[in-house]
C-alpha cells in the first residue's frame, strides 16, 4: 500500500460524550439474556421477564424484495406515500410505483473494495427541486429542530416536547439527504409493540408513568444518519496466554489452584470492508450518555434494511416530522474509526481461540483506505415520557424501528418499589443463610 | 480460618442477592446496557486474518485463572492507539 494513499493522521476525538463515562461502551448483551436466571426469581417477576418481546424481521439475513423499480405511464407531481410500503401514489391516475433505490442507481453496494479515500455523496449539495419546500423550525417549547415540507404542513408537533408549534421562528435549513427508507411499519403496528414492550415491564415501572402511557402519541420521525462504506486494514498486538498445568496445594478448606502457562507475542492483521455502517448524524442523538439522556435505546433499534434506500423525494415525509443533519463526515470520523476497531478486534477474535487464559490486546492500529458516505433519512417511531426530576428531568424513549419493527424502551423505575423488592429477596436469601449457618454450628 | 470465610460468603448471600436483583431489573427496565450490536449486525467482509504468535515466556504456579486485563472480548474498549507504522 502506498502511504499517499493514506488519509491524514486523525485528530483526537472532542465530540460529545459518547465515549464518557456512563455511555454504553459495553457489547450489548445478547437479545433476551438476563444476568440472572428468570427461574430462581418470584413468579410475578418471572412471568413479566419471560413474557415475549415485540417481534423484529431479521434483515441482517436476506436483502427484502420490495417489487417494481419504476412506473413507465405517468409523469404526474401530486405524489403522496402509500403507508406501509415504499410505494408513491400519482393523485391524477392512481398509479402505484416504486421509488428509485439508491443501491442500484448509484452503485453503491459494489465496489466497496476499491474504495480510496472519501467519497461523499451529493446528498449536502445536490439539492433537488422539491427540497426548497421544506423548512426548518425551532420549536420555541424546547429548542429543538423539526423539519417540515410546508407543502402540506405549516404546523407540527415536536416529538422531544410534545409542543404543538407553527411557523414563527425559522432557522436556516440545513442538508437533504442523499436517500431515504419510508416507513413500513404502521401506527397501529407501532402501538401495539410499545404497549406490548411496556406491558413486559409494568411491576416497577413509574406510577405516573403507567397512569399516562398513551401509546398513540407515538410519533413517525425521520432520523438523519451517515450510511458508511468501508475499506480498510487493521492490526492489533498483545499477548496471551495458554495453561500447561493446574494444580492443587493443600487439603480440605486450604485448597488452593495454581496454574502455570505458555506466555506469547501475538499479532494479528485483517483487512476488511464494511457494507453500510450506521451512524448518527445530529449531535443531540449522536451523543449516548446514559446518564444524560436515553438516546441509546434509538440506537439499539439499527440497523435498518438501508440496501433498500430510496432516493430523496420529500413527498414520502408527507403526514411525519423529521430532523436535520448537522453533523458531516469530518465530524464523524473519530467514531467510525472505533466502530471499525471494535469490529477489527470482533473479527480476530476467533484466531485467538487456543489462548484458553485470554488475551490482552496492548496494540492497535488502524488504516483507512477509502470510505463512501450517504447520507439518508431512516425512519423511527418515538414514543416519550418526560420523568421530572431535580436536574430537569430525563426523557425517556420507546422506539420502533420503522422498517424491521424491532422495538426497544426505557421505562422509568419507581425507585421505592424495586428497592422494597430487592431487599425482600435478600431477606429471605439471608434468612436461608443464617439457618444453615446456625444448623452447621 | 476459612470456615469463617464460608459463613462470610454465606452471609453475603442475602445483601448479594439483592443488589444482584435490583441491578438485573433496574437494567432490564431501562436499558441501559443496550446499544446498536455493530460488531454483528454489520455486513463486513474480511480477508483471512493473518499475524504472529512467538513464545515469549512462562508463567509458574500463578493464582489468576485468567490472564491479567484480558480484553479479547470487550471489542469497544481502546487500547493504545499506534498511528502508523514503518513498515
Amino acid at each position: 500500500m502506498s502511504n499517499a494513499s493514506r488519509p491524514p493522521p486523525i485528530p483526537p476525538y472532542t465530540g460529545p460524550g459518547y465515549t464518557g463515562p456512563g455511555s454504553p461502551q459495553d457489547v450489548p448483551p445478547l437479545p433476551g439474556s438476563f444476568p440472572i436466571d428468570p427461574n430462581t426469581l418470584p413468579k410475578p417477576i418471572r412471568d413479566e421477564l419471560l413474557a415475549p418481546d415485540p417481534l423484529a424481521i431479521d434483515t441482517a439475513a436476506a436483502e427484502l424484495k420490495d417489487g417494481l423499480n419504476r412506473c413507465p405511464k405517468c409523469g404526474a407531481t401530486d405524489i403522496r406515500h402509500k403507508p406501509g410500503s415504499d410505494l408513491l401514489i400519482c393523485q391524477y391516475c392512481r398509479n402505484e410505483w416504486h421509488g428509485v433505490r439508491v443501491e442500484e442507481a448509484y452503485g453503491l453496494g459494489t465496489g466497496i473494495d476499491q474504495l480510496k479515500g472519501r467519497v461523499i455523496a451529493s446528498g449536502a449539495r445536490n439539492i433537488q427541486a422539491d427540497a426548497a419546500v421544506l423548512m426548518s423550525f425551532k420549536c420555541t417549547g424546547c429548542g429543538a429542530e423539526v423539519t417540515i415540507n410546508t407543502q402540506s404542513a405549516m404546523t407540527a408537533r415536536c416529538h422531544w416536547c410534545r409542543h404543538v408549534f407553527s411557523v414563527n421562528e425559522q432557522v436556516p435549513n440545513g442538508a437533504v439527504p442523499d436517500a431515504l427508507l419510508p416507513f413500513h411499519i404502521k401506527k397501529d403496528d407501532a402501538v401495539a409493540r410499545i404497549r406490548q414492550f411496556v406491558s413486559k415491564r409494568k411491576m416497577f415501572a413509574l406510577k405516573a408513568f403507567k397512569a399516562e402511557f398513551t401509546p398513540e402519541n407515538v410519533i413517525g420521525v425521520y432520523l438523519p444518519y451517515m450510511i458508511i462504506d468501508g475499506n480498510v486494514s487493521a492490526a492489533v498486538a498483545g499477548q496471551g496466554e495458554i495453561e500447561t498445568r493446574r494444580y492443587t496445594e493443600g487439603s480440605g478448606n486450604n485448597k488452593k489452584t495454581y496454574y502455570d502457562a505458555d506466555v506469547y507475542e501475538l499479532e494479528r492483521q485483517v483487512d476488511f470492508t464494511v457494507d453500510d455502517l450506521t451512524l448518527e448524524s445530529s449531535t443531540e442523538r449522536g451523543n449516548l450518555d446514559t446518564r444524560a439522556n436515553t438516546n441509546n435505546i434509538i440506537n439499539t433499534i439499527l440497523p435498518f434494511d438501508t440496501k433498500n434506500a430510496l432516493k430523496w423525494n420529500a413527498s414520502y415525509l408527507t403526514g411525519f416530522t423529521s430532523e436535520k443533519r448537522d453533523r458531516d463526515a469530518e465530524h464523524l470520523t473519530p467514531r467510525l474509526e472505533e466502530q471499525l476497531l471494535s469490529i477489527a478486534r470482533a473479527q480476530v477474535q476467533a484466531s485467538v481461540n487456543q489462548y484458553n487464559r485470554g488475551v490482552r490486546w496492548e496494540q492497535e492500529r488502524l488504516d483507512v483506505h477509502g470510505t463512501r458516505w450517504v447520507s439518508m433519512y431512516l425512519p423511527v417511531w418515538l414514543y416519550s415520557y418526560h420523568q421530572p426530576n431535580k436536574k430537569g428531568g430525563l426523557l425517556h424513549y420507546i422506539a420502533v424501528n420503522g422498517r424491521t419493527g424491532e422495538t426497544m424502551g426505557s421505562v422509568p423505575v419507581q425507585q421505592w418499589k424495586l428497592i422494597l423488592a430487592a431487599l425482600t429477596v435478600g431477606s429471605i436469601l439471608e434468612a436461608i443463610a443464617l439457618w444453615i449457618v446456625a444448623n452447621s454450628a | 480460618m476459612s470456615d469463617d470465610n464460608g459463613i462470610l460468603l454465606l452471609l453475603l448471600m442475602g445483601p448479594a442477592g439483592a443488589v444482584g436483583l435490583y441491578w438485573g431489573l433496574y437494567r432490564y427496565y431501562r436499558n441501559t446496557d443496550k446499544s446498536h450490536a455493530f460488531e454483528r449486525e454489520t455486513a463486513v467482509e474480511a480477508k483471512p486474518v493473518t499475524g504472529s504468535d512467538q513464545k515469549a515466556g512462562e508463567i509458574k504456579g500463578t493464582r489468576a485463572s485468567r490472564i491479567p486485563g484480558d480484553n479479547v472480548g470487550d471489542y469497544r474498549k481502546r487500547v493504545k492507539r499506534v498511528q502508523d507504522d514503518s513498515s
